[in-house]
């Protein structure tokens, strides 16, 4: 029956090809939209999962109640006028060691890097910056997170393991006016100010880093916080990302410190990529749907055009089954051109999005072009959307037309 | 052979029947025309005896075997190997050209390569044959009919049927057509069977089988 189908959808050229449109531009819709919200997520995602940890153990945060002190002996002697109050001095993790040891004995833990993560103060000449410090082993922290790939200048390890050297992010390096291998004040409120000499910068995209973070030795840290040998975080890689947040509940069982998985902790971004992707679907599916009653409609009213074509068929022996493969087989062709169209119609589109200049780092890759992803899933997926609509739109008509009764249309005169 | 015993064919919400218990014998090689007044039950009887209409009482036998008892695929096949049909309006399909229409039924047995040939000595019987490509609204009336018999007989069947297929025709095509009729009964032996008010046309079948209110009045 393709032999007819094709007579069919020839014969009604203006018909076929605005049915075919709209499956074009929906099939390329998708894949363009896809493409371009895929790529952008990816980085981001990429960002998420990479920059830090895949799971951040941190000190717990306390808050001093009356009943805080009971532990001390004198505590029953005690009466508050004004109990303590406010956030416990000294946050920190409480057994480090049981940590390490843990960790290294977790077969799904690929790397971890013990941390001391304070608030600080940036000075240089009459400027003042607030921020955060992270003090960390330079080796072990590579191993955790991507942050040497973004350094624009010295290299990560040049923090080495004392020597009071930093690296810092490139719009703080901007705030501040200052230049490699200057040297600024730092301090974390308690305690003098201390002198940190510039040995790097580095310039994830990510403003909320670059503006405020910088890098410096744990030792370093340590005394700039007055506490060595204490730690504040261990942040852990761990072998699939993607369990971070099983992971991370089963060390909450066991533990007294606050933990968290990179996905409880960009929660709210998430929960944006998953806005993102209703709001994809719904739009390119809405396409579709249009796309599909297109071809539900011109094929019920061909079906009813074509009735007398239907009885004689009939009458020289093709079957009810030719009937719905005469309708059906013109949806299904429809279906795979204009889905195979709009796939290459997609991938042009996405190739020229890519070609867009953005500023490099934020949406766009190290180039300075938009990311566009070109995952095979979202084609398949698109082929797969292109196909059903199709052929859910064309089976109704289609089977009407089979379970009509060539004498019905005889004895109306083919009405 | 098509043996018909005692048809009785009533239509949905009617109370008459159309058709009155009518007992009736083709054989082989028979010429016969279906005469009547409007309504007198001859195109229902033409549409039960090619197997269009299976929906009766009584008994429609092709070879000793009823149509009632033959499957979905064995209808189908008789009706494409054995049975050609010629409606009253040609019922060409208009996508397609005189030679596509004719090939149809080759089409659906997938012996398209076979009957090519047979399709253009049909052509040339019915005096189209420099018209095989042309599509049917570039064809007139009695053009059009005669491409429709040339594709009712492409499967060189062994029935054809015709419901009032000149009553659409002026007398001059009409005539070619029944010439046509004529020629292929005596050519390939096929048995013909057509309905027809045409008193003229009706007088030159071998059998005339005169249909009055749903019983055969009379076969001379």
């Amino acid at each position: 029956m393709m032999f007819l189908s094709l007579k069919h959808l020839l014969t009604r050229k203006k018909q076929s090809v605005l049915i075919l449109l709209g499956i074009i531009i929906g099939t390329s819709a998708y894949v363009a939209i896809s493409g371009m919200m895929l790529g952008f997520q990816t980085k981001l995602m990429d960002q998420l999962v990479n920059n830090d940890a895949h799971i951040r153990i941190s000190a717990r945060e306390e808050l001093l109640t009356s009943e805080s002190l009971d532990s001390f002996p004198e505590a029953e002697h005690v009466f508050w006028s004004l109990p303590p109050s406010g956030r416990k001095d000294s946050a920190k993790i409480q057994y480090p060691l049981g940590w390490f040891e843990k960790l290294n004995k977790d077969h799904d833990v690929i790397a971890f890097v013990p941390q001391v993560n304070i608030n600080v103060i940036f000075n240089r000449a009459s400027v003042t910056v607030a921020g955060r410090m992270i003090g960390a082993d330079p080796l072990k922290q590579e191993r955790v997170s991507n942050i040497q790939q973004y350094m624009i200048s010295g290299a990560f390890k040049d923090i080495g393991t004392s020597g009071s050297r930093i690296i810092l992010g490139k719009a703080l390096m901007q705030s501040l006016g200052a230049r490699q291998s200057e040297t600024i004040l730092i301090t974390s409120g308690k305690g003098p100010s201390m002198p940190f000499k510039i040995v790097g910068v580095f310039d994830t995209g990510s403003k909320n880093i670059d503006e405020n973070t910088v890098f410096t030795s744990l030792g370093d840290a340590q005394k700039l916080r007055g506490s060595p040998s204490e730690i504040t975080d261990i942040a852990v890689k761990i072998e699939q990302p993607d369990l971070a947040e099983i992971k991370s509940a089963e060390w909450k069982t066991s533990s007294h410190e606050k933990i968290m998985s990179w996905q409880e902790s960009s929660a709210s971004i998430l929960s944006v990529f998953k806005t993102q992707d209703i709001v994809r679907n719904s739009m390119t599916i809405s396409i579709i749907i249009v796309a599909g009653f297109g071809i539900y409609n011109i094929l019920s009213i061909l079906v009813t055009q074509k009735k007398r074509d239907i009885a004689i068929l009939r009458s020289m022996g093709f079957t009810p089954n030719d009937i719905v493969s005469l309708f059906f087989n013109q949806g299904l062709i429809l279906g795979i051109l204009g889905g195979v169209i709009g796939l290459g119609l997609g991938f042009i589109i996405c190739f020229l999005m890519g070609q867009i200049e953005i500023v490099p780092g934020r949406m766009g890759s190290s180039t300075g072009r938009m990311i566009i992803s070109y995952d095979l899933i979202i084609y398949v997926k698109a082929i797969i959307i292109a196909l059903l609509s199709s052929l859910f739109s064309s089976i109704f008509p289609a089977r009407a037309a089979g379970s009509l009764d060539p004498m019905d249309i005889i004895r109306s005169g083919g009405q | 052979m098509i043996r018909a015993q005692g048809l009785i064919k009533t239509f949905e919400g009617q109370q008459e029947a159309v058709l009155k218990g009518v007992d009736l014998s083709l054989n082989d090689g028979d010429f016969i025309s279906l005469m009547g007044r409007s309504g007198s039950g001859k195109s229902t009887l033409l549409y039960l005896l090619s197997t269009l209409d299976r929906n009766f009482e009584g008994s429609v036998l092709y070879d000793g075997v009823s149509i009632k008892e033959m499957g979905v695929q064995e209808i189908h096949r008789l009706r494409n190997e054995q049975i050609g049909f010629v409606f009253q309006f040609h019922y060409l399909l208009s996508e397609l050209s005189a030679i596509e229409n004719i090939l149809l039924p080759a089409r659906k047995a997938n012996l398209l390569d076979k009957k090519l040939s047979f399709a253009r000595d049909l052509l040339e019987q019915v005096g189209l044959s420099d018209k095989a490509d042309r599509l049917p609204h570039h064809l007139s009336g009695g053009e059009q009919q005669r491409i429709a018999i040339a594709r009712a007989l492409i499967m060189q069947p062994k029935y054809l049927f015709a419901d009032e297929p000149t009553g659409n025709l002026d007398s001059k095509n009409g005539e070619i057509i029944f010439d046509l009729f004529s020629q292929f009964n005596k050519e390939y032996k096929t048995t013909i069977i057509y309905v027809t008010h045409d008193q003229q046309f009706g007088m030159k079948a071998h059998r005339r089988i005169l249909i009055n209110d749903g019983i055969i009045d009379k076969i001379s």
